[in-house]
């Protein structure tokens, strides 16, 4: 069989490089963030190549302003959003109308007892889709421990107290339908 | 052989309960949902294959430079 030298052979990882050591610590974070934000893990999967691919083209306009984990989420959530929008104008996607969490008898202050099981994963998305997109990406974006309530208001175009007054309800709607999707180990 | 069967019996009842506990899953207790999240996230594992693909999808990076002339001599002297 004749030598091609001509093409290359496809390459498995990342090269060493500033960007390969960027995926290496975010990749994590922002594949998470993806897969719960649009609970689809083809799509994530898609939005992850993406939003790294962006990265890696816009790295130039980084200017240190924020934390690269700030840059690269805001990045996540324009293309989620995107991404969203568009499915939405093919499917209908139902809000959590407010009215009923309240009313709702939830005590979300309580620990949450579950069993460790392969299907936590799916009773977590399984709460997550029944509440609105707003409400998702603030859990998603708070549970992150190195984002500030301040780096969260500005990844989604609120202030601070905004933040902190929208995930107390996200917290209750979250912990309702959670606590719907299985028994609780008491 | 009726005996042996029953104490095959005994033996299998006294291993069950040590089998059934190691077989239960563990209790996790998480005081909000943000630790459950952290939890989630943790145990979701990034698919390979996105690297593989970006990889592909990525220009290579330029050679590295051979480094200094001394350095090139000396690797020639030693071959």
């Amino acid at each position: 069989m004749a030598e091609r030298p001509d093409v290359e052979e496809p390459r498995a990882t990342l090269e060493a490089s500033p960007f390969a050591d960027l995926y290496r610590e975010h990749s994590r974070a922002i594949y998470y963030l993806a897969l719960r934000y649009l609970g689809d893990p083809e799509r994530a999967e898609d939005a992850t190549q993406d939003v790294f691919l962006k990265a890696f083209r816009k790295m130039d306009q980084f200017r240190g302003e924020s934390s690269w984990r700030t840059w690269l989420y805001r990045i996540t959530i324009n293309h989620c959003r995107n991404l969203l929008q568009s499915w939405h104008d093919r499917h209908v996607v139902s809000g959590v109308d407010d009215a009923l969490w309240e009313t709702t008898p939830s005590a979300s202050d309580s620990p949450l007892r579950v069993l460790e099981t392969r299907e936590l994963g799916e009773r977590i998305q399984e709460a997550l889709d029944g509440l609105s997109p707003e409400y998702r990406l603030l859990l998603l974006l708070v549970a992150d421990e190195e984002l500030t309530y301040e780096e969260v208001g500005a990844l989604t175009g609120q202030s601070p107290d905004a933040v902190r007054g929208k995930l107390h309800r996200a917290r209750k709607a979250f912990t309702a339908l959670f606590r719907k999707t299985g028994d609780e180990v008491p | 052989m009726k005996r042996q069967t029953k104490n095959q019996t005994a033996s299998e009842t006294r291993q069950t309960p040590a089998l059934r506990q190691e077989t239960q899953p563990a209790v996790l207790e998480f005081n909000s949902v943000e630790e459950l999240l952290r939890h989630d996230a943790i145990h979701t594992p990034v698919p390979p294959a996105i690297e593989h693909r970006l990889a592909r999808a990525l220009p290579a990076p330029p050679p590295q430079p051979a480094g200094p002339w001394w350095r090139r001599w000396f690797r020639g002297k030693r071959s």
